[in-house]
């Protein structure tokens, strides 16, 4: 199969890439020498991420921040294509699935090598993914079906499975989180090192910034700058100071209030997609009133789910009722409530709750736009007689509490989902181990179940829609809507691409000329 | 002097495990499991009990107190929950940068303070004085994370003189170290000089009030004689004590300022570890701000002892 030529690998995150750049981590000066439009003399380019990474073993770290920079240090077998997300060839070259749809093979890519000089090969699937299964790292779950992973011969790995796995592609390469390492390497130096096969190396690391270095023997095309700089700056104003004053060249830290402003700035090049993330109210389907499924109606019949993106997000999200978003395939276009005050209020008295009820709504200040979202929420069920207690917790006492069910309702959001499983499994089945609202109805699970080893994409995807159907009618989540992926940089780089994954990837970046 | 440095060393040490004590029951008191947290939202019982294993958190309080403090004075913090990296690592790693900013800003508070403050003294009620006593309330008033937002718009902004943020260590440019050590420094010393402005103005007219001023005044000793020998001396004492105060605090990291300028020192290691409830970091960076705090305090005591003959153990 043949390479990609833009935005390869890199499934989490998405970057951009910029401008004249000292390849100094800081000068305002933007003396710096501008590349000649990619070969060999372009300067390095800074991006500045709103976090540090926790670390950088890429099978132990959960964090975004950590992906913005491994997306361009390691490759996965596959991985996510920039316009919809299906899954393409990266390591492996291509894939044959037997009838009983239980033994994947895998055939990889020949003439790679890591970044230490060693040659890729099937062994090193192997130790990777045995890695993960046996040490039961982060992303153990995604292999849960895979009962054995053998290395066939140097060029082709087989994967053994309990049960048909449709999204096994997805769950193989959603990431950089299911990474390919050498078999030779140092586990115990991967919070700080990395070893990868992807088109650039981590030349060092530290609490100030962590800097790449172009891979000439990366199995595609070396990319054209010499290397991206990651700078981690929190505060917004710095980083958009930082931006129009040429210290940085992306920066992913640009709040949704100031895009329409940025918009008309010829200092900024702005990326706006919409992206996989989505944001819902979650009630306690194991607390009463909220075990009612009439009380949880009225509440998604009492809510303008505009008014509330709006707050949360000014003109950056999209409404939607379901989780998947618009332009997805697997997008389900079903929106049946509609604001109505009226019929809220004969669903709460159907379910025989007459008087003032009170709802505890959890919501985090790591996510600021849940504190918002949630005034709007509470001044919209006001009519209702419900009065909403806003709770705003930090997000480790928020998870504990989640964790209990110590709650009425919370507000959340899920990102960088990919296959159908990903948005339902986990939150609405039974015994899903993210369905902290407790829903519980046999004919979804049924209905997931199915979807979960059917392997026809039509008869899957219709098998998604009915569970996404009967998920909404049962408000299990109250789903509001998909927020925007957005990133700016200077204007005059070009081979960035802002993806609805939010993976940031270096690779095919060119300098102005 | 010896035996003050002596008794005072092993008062030290008993504050400091009294700090470990406690230190370790708060942390492990607040709500949050670091476990769930490194998970990030997406949980999975079976991976969750490996990690709370690997972690040694399956133990009996106790056991992990004792275990911890017990290779704490070996010089072993034990390894970040969250990084995987040893904790001592990680606080040298961001040593430099936190002592760049705090002695900058000290050194901006006091170029502050000791001019305005006696220059205020001298002349009470005159405008320098009312001019000062209004900047040093502004100073202590105005949020630190709002004067360093404005501090980047117009000088790394719009004047373009310095960096909007980052840190750039001494050994790799000097110059560069300069430049990014500005906005930050001013930021904090600001705050700081506002405080020690205030301090020094009420401490020299306290010295200028003393007999012995008076006396040398009446002998006929020049104004500026009798200001350096007699007045500022004896106003230097106190101001010694709250500079020492000054120093602990910002050396134990500023953590507004150094998320404001990406500044990458020891209070964004803190909130980093307390957003992660990362026990060995938090408690790893706890007992060393401690250790700070009662090493200045030693420093000013003997420092006392040698201003002040009258001091003396």
């Amino acid at each position: 199969m043949r390479r990609r030529t833009v935005l390869t690998s890199l499934a989490a995150s998405s970057i951009a890439v910029a401008g004249c750049s000292t390849g100094e981590g800081v000068d305002t000066g933007g003396a710096g020498e501008t590349g000649g439009g990619g070969g060999g003399d372009a300067a390095a380019f800074v991006a500045a991420i709103s976090a540090q990474p926790d670390q950088l073993d890429p099978h132990k770290t959960t964090a975004y921040a950590s992906f913005q920079v491994l997306e361009n240090v390691y490759d996965t077998l596959v991985v996510p294509s920039a316009d919809d997300l299906s899954m393409q060839p990266s390591l492996a070259t291509g894939w044959t699935t037997s009838d009983d749809q239980l033994t994947w093979t895998f055939t990889l890519r020949e003439g790679v090598v890591f970044h230490d000089g060693s040659p890729f090969t099937a062994e090193d699937v192997v130790f990777s993914y045995r890695r993960i299964i046996d040490q039961q790292l982060a992303n153990s779950a995604r292999f849960a079906s895979v009962a054995d992973v053998v290395a066939q011969d140097p060029t082709r790995v087989v994967l053994t499975l309990s049960a048909p796995t449709p999204n096994l592609l997805s769950n193989i390469g959603g990431f950089k989180g299911m990474a390919i390492l050498p078999r030779s390497v140092d586990e115990a130096s991967l919070t700080t090192k990395a070893v990868g096969t992807g088109p650039f190396r981590l030349e060092s690391s530290g609490a100030g910034e962590i800097a790449l270095t172009r891979f000439e023997d990366h199995w595609g095309q070396a990319p054209s700058i010499d290397g991206v700089t990651f700078q981690f700056i929190t505060e917004p104003a710095a980083a958009l100071t930082a931006l129009t004053g040429d210290q940085v060249q992306w920066t992913d830290n640009v709040p949704a209030q100031q895009v329409a402003s940025l918009a008309g700035d010829d200092a900024v090049e702005l990326g706006q997609v919409a992206s996989v993330d989505y944001w819902y109210l979650a009630m306690n389907c194991a607390k009463a009133p909220f075990d009612s499924r009439d009380v949880r109606r009225a509440v998604a019949f009492a809510l303008d789910r505009e008014a509330i993106t709006e707050a949360a997000r000014f003109d950056t999200a999209r409404v939607n009722q379901t989780a998947i978003p618009e332009g997805s395939e697997w997008h389900h276009d079903y929106a049946p409530f509609t604001t109505d005050v009226d019929q809220a209020k004969s669903l709460l008295a159907g379910a025989g709750v007459g008087g003032p009820l009170t709802m505890g709504l959890m919501v985090t200040s790591e996510y600021p736009e849940t504190v918002t979202a949630a005034q709007v929420i509470a001044s919209q069920l006001e009519p209702l007689g419900i009065t909403v207690d806003i709770q705003t917790e930090d997000f480790a006492t928020w998870l504990d509490r989640q964790g209990r069910g110590d709650f009425d309702a919370f507000m959340l959001g899920w990102l960088g989902n990919i296959d159908p499983a990903d948005f339902y499994n986990e939150q609405h089945r039974t015994d899903g181990p993210n369905n902290y609202q407790k829903y519980s109805n046999p004919v979804t699970d049924d209905l997931l179940d199915r979807a979960g080893v059917e392997g026809d994409r039509a008869t899957r995807k219709s098998l998604y829609d009915q569970a996404a159907q009967q998920i909404v009618d049962d408000v299990s989540y109250l789903y509001l809507y998909n927020p925007d992926a957005i990133q700016a940089w200077k204007p005059g780089i070009t081979g960035y691409e802002t993806r609805a994954d939010k993976a940031v990837d270096f690779e095919t970046v060119t300098l102005p000329s | 002097m010896t035996a003050l440095a002596v008794r005072r060393t092993l008062q030290a040490v008993v504050v400091l495990l009294g700090v470990s004590v406690v230190t370790f029951a708060l942390v492990h008191l607040v709500p949050g499991d670091p476990v769930r947290l490194a998970l990030g939202t997406r949980f999975d019982q079976a991976t969750y009990d490996a990690l709370r294993e690997r972690a040694g958190l399956d133990q009996p309080l106790v056991v992990q107190y004792l275990q911890w403090i017990g290779r704490a004075v070996t010089g072993d913090l034990g390894v970040s929950f969250r990084s995987g990296d040893p904790v001592t690592a990680l606080i040298l790693e961001r040593l430099p940068a936190t002592l760049s900013l705090a002695l900058a800003s000290i050194l901006v508070a006091l170029l502050i303070a000791v001019p305005l403050g006696t220059a205020s003294a001298l002349r009470p009620r005159s405008f320098v004085d009312g001019a000062a006593t209004v900047l040093s309330q502004i100073g202590i008033s105005v949020p630190e994370f709002w004067m360093g937002i404005m501090l980047i718009l117009l000088f790394a902004g719009t004047l373009g003189w310095f960096p909007s943020s980052g840190y750039v260590p001494f050994t790799e440019d000097p110059a560069l170290w300069l430049r990014s050590l500005v906005l930050p420094a001013v930021t904090t010393g600001l705050v700081s000089g506002s405080v020690l402005t205030r301090f020094t103005r009420s401490s020299v007219l306290e010295a200028l009030g003393a007999e012995h001023v008076r006396t040398a005044r009446a002998k006929g000793l020049p104004p500026r004689a009798v200001l350096d020998w007699h007045v500022l001396r004896n106003a230097l004492l106190p101001l010694v004590t709250v500079t020492g105060v000054q120093l602990a605090y910002l050396l134990s990291g500023v953590v507004v300022v150094e998320i404001v300028f990406a500044w990458p020192g020891l209070g964004q290691l803190a909130l980093q570890a307390v957003e992660a409830r990362d026990y060995p970091v938090l408690q790893g960076a706890v007992l060393l701000f401690a250790f700070v705090f009662l090493l200045l305090n030693l420093v000013v005591d003997l420092l006392y002892s040698r201003l002040d003959p009258r001091i003396s153990a």
